[in-house]
C-alpha cells in the first residue's frame, strides 16, 4: 500500500500542481462584480437604462468569463446602491441611456498569482435628443492570489470580478463627473 | 533526477491537458455612434515587442478593406481617422502559435474603443497569424453600418 502510494505519489503531485496553476470554466459572479462602496460626487435626478455588449458566456471547457446579463445587472445594482441616478429602468424608456462594452479582458492562462486586465467603453446618451453626454475608455484591472483561492479556476474568477468591480467603480465615478 | 524528469513530464502531459482545452470564440463589436465605412485614415500602433509583425498583418487587412493605413511604434499622426491597437497571446504546444488576438478601433481624440474584435483558438484549432487577423478584422466589418 505505502509503496503503491510511492509510486503515485509523483502523479498525485503533477495533478495537484497542475489543478492548482490552471484553470477552466467558472463564470463572473453578478453579486462579486457590483463594488459596494461606490462614493459618487453627484446624484443625477434622472431615470437610467443600461445595455452592456462585448461579454461572452462561459463554456464548459472555457476560462472565466463576463456574461452580458451578469455585467449589466452589476451595474444596475452599483447605480442603484450608490443612487448616482434617480431610477434604473428597463427597456429603453429612461431618460438617459448607458451602454457599456467589453472590449478587452485579458486573463492569464497559468500562474500562481493572476492578474486581469480589462477594458471597457462608456457611453452615455440623452434619450431625448439622442445628444451623447460620455464616451470614455475605463481601464481596470484586478489581481488574485494563492492566498485568495488555492483552485485555479477560482482565483481566476475572482481576479475577473476584481477587475469588473474596479471598472464598475471608475466608470461610475466618472459618470458621476458630467453635468447632465 | 530521474524522478524529477518523470515528474516534469507528467506535469506538462496533465498542464497541458489542463490548459489546453479546444476552446473557440470569435466575437466583435461596434459602438452604434461609430461609422467605420467612413474612416479611409488609420494608424496602427504596434507594440513595441512585437516581433512577429502581426501590426503589419493588420495593416495588411485593413487596406483590403479600403483603409489608407500607416503602423509604428510613434504616437499616431493627427490626420487619422482611427488608431488601432492590439493585443496578441502567443503558446508553445509542440511549436509557437497564436492563442488570442484583440484588435481595437479608437477613436484618435480620446482612446475611446469604437470597434473591437477577439480570435481564441487553442491548439488544437489553432489559425496562422494571418488567419487570426483575417478573423477578427472581418467580424469587426460585420458589425459595421
Amino acid at each position: 500500500m505505502v509503496r503503491t502510494f510511492a509510486r503515485c505519489s509523483p502523479l498525485l503531485a503533477a495533478g495537484i500542481l497542475a489543478l492548482t496553476l490552471t484553470g477552466c470554466s467558472s463564470p463572473a459572479n453578478r453579486a462579486a462584480m457590483t463594488p459596494q462602496d461606490v462614493v459618487v460626487s453627484k446624484h443625477h435626478p434622472y431615470s437610467l437604462s443600461v445595455q452592456t455588449g462585448g461579454g461572452a458566456n462561459t463554456g464548459a471547457m472555457d476560462s472565466s468569463n463576463i456574461s452580458d446579463a451578469d455585467f449589466k445587472a452589476a451595474i444596475e445594482d452599483a447605480v442603484g446602491q450608490s443612487k448616482l441616478f434617480k431610477s434604473v429602468v428597463q427597456g429603453s424608456g429612461g431618460d438617459y441611456e448607458l451602454i457599456v462594452r467589453v472590449t478587452t479582458l485579458s486573463k492569464p492562462i497559468f500562474g500562481a498569482t493572476f492578474t486581469v486586465e480589462m477594458e471597457t467603453a462608456w457611453s452615455l446618451t440623452k434619450l431625448s435628443d439622442r445628444s451623447v453626454a460620455m464616451r470614455k475608455s475605463v481601464k481596470s484591472s484586478g489581481t488574485a492570489t494563492m492566498g485568495d483561492a488555492f483552485a485555479a479556476v477560482t482565483r481566476l474568477r475572482l481576479a475577473v470580478e476584481a477587475a469588473a468591480r474596479d471598472n464598475i467603480s471608475q466608470g461610475l465615478k466618472a459618470v458621476a463627473e458630467q453635468n447632465l | 533526477m530521474k524522478k524529477f524528469l518523470k515528474l516534469a513530464v507528467l506535469l506538462g502531459f496533465i498542464t497541458t491537458i489542463m490548459s489546453g482545452c479546444a476552446v473557440n470564440r470569435a466575437t466583435g463589436s461596434v459602438d452604434p455612434s461609430a461609422n467605420l465605412t467612413a474612416m479611409k485614415a488609420m494608424y496602427v500602433k504596434k507594440l513595441p515587442a512585437d516581433d512577429g509583425g502581426t501590426n503589419e498583418l493588420i495593416a495588411d487587412k485593413l487596406r483590403s478593406k479600403g483603409v489608407t493605413v500607416t503602423t509604428g511604434t510613434e504616437p499616431a499622426p493627427g490626420n487619422v481617422d482611427a488608431v488601432v491597437t492590439y493585443i496578441d497571446k502567443w503558446m508553445w504546444d509542440i511549436t509557437m502559435y497564436m492563442l488570442e488576438l484583440t484588435i481595437t478601433i479608437r477613436d484618435p481624440k480620446n482612446d475611446f474603443p469604437m470597434a473591437t474584435g477577439n480570435s481564441f483558438h487553442t491548439s488544437l484549432t489553432r489559425l496562422s497569424p494571418k488567419e487570426m487577423v483575417n478573423e477578427v478584422v472581418d467580424n469587426i466589418y460585420k458589425g459595421a453600418k
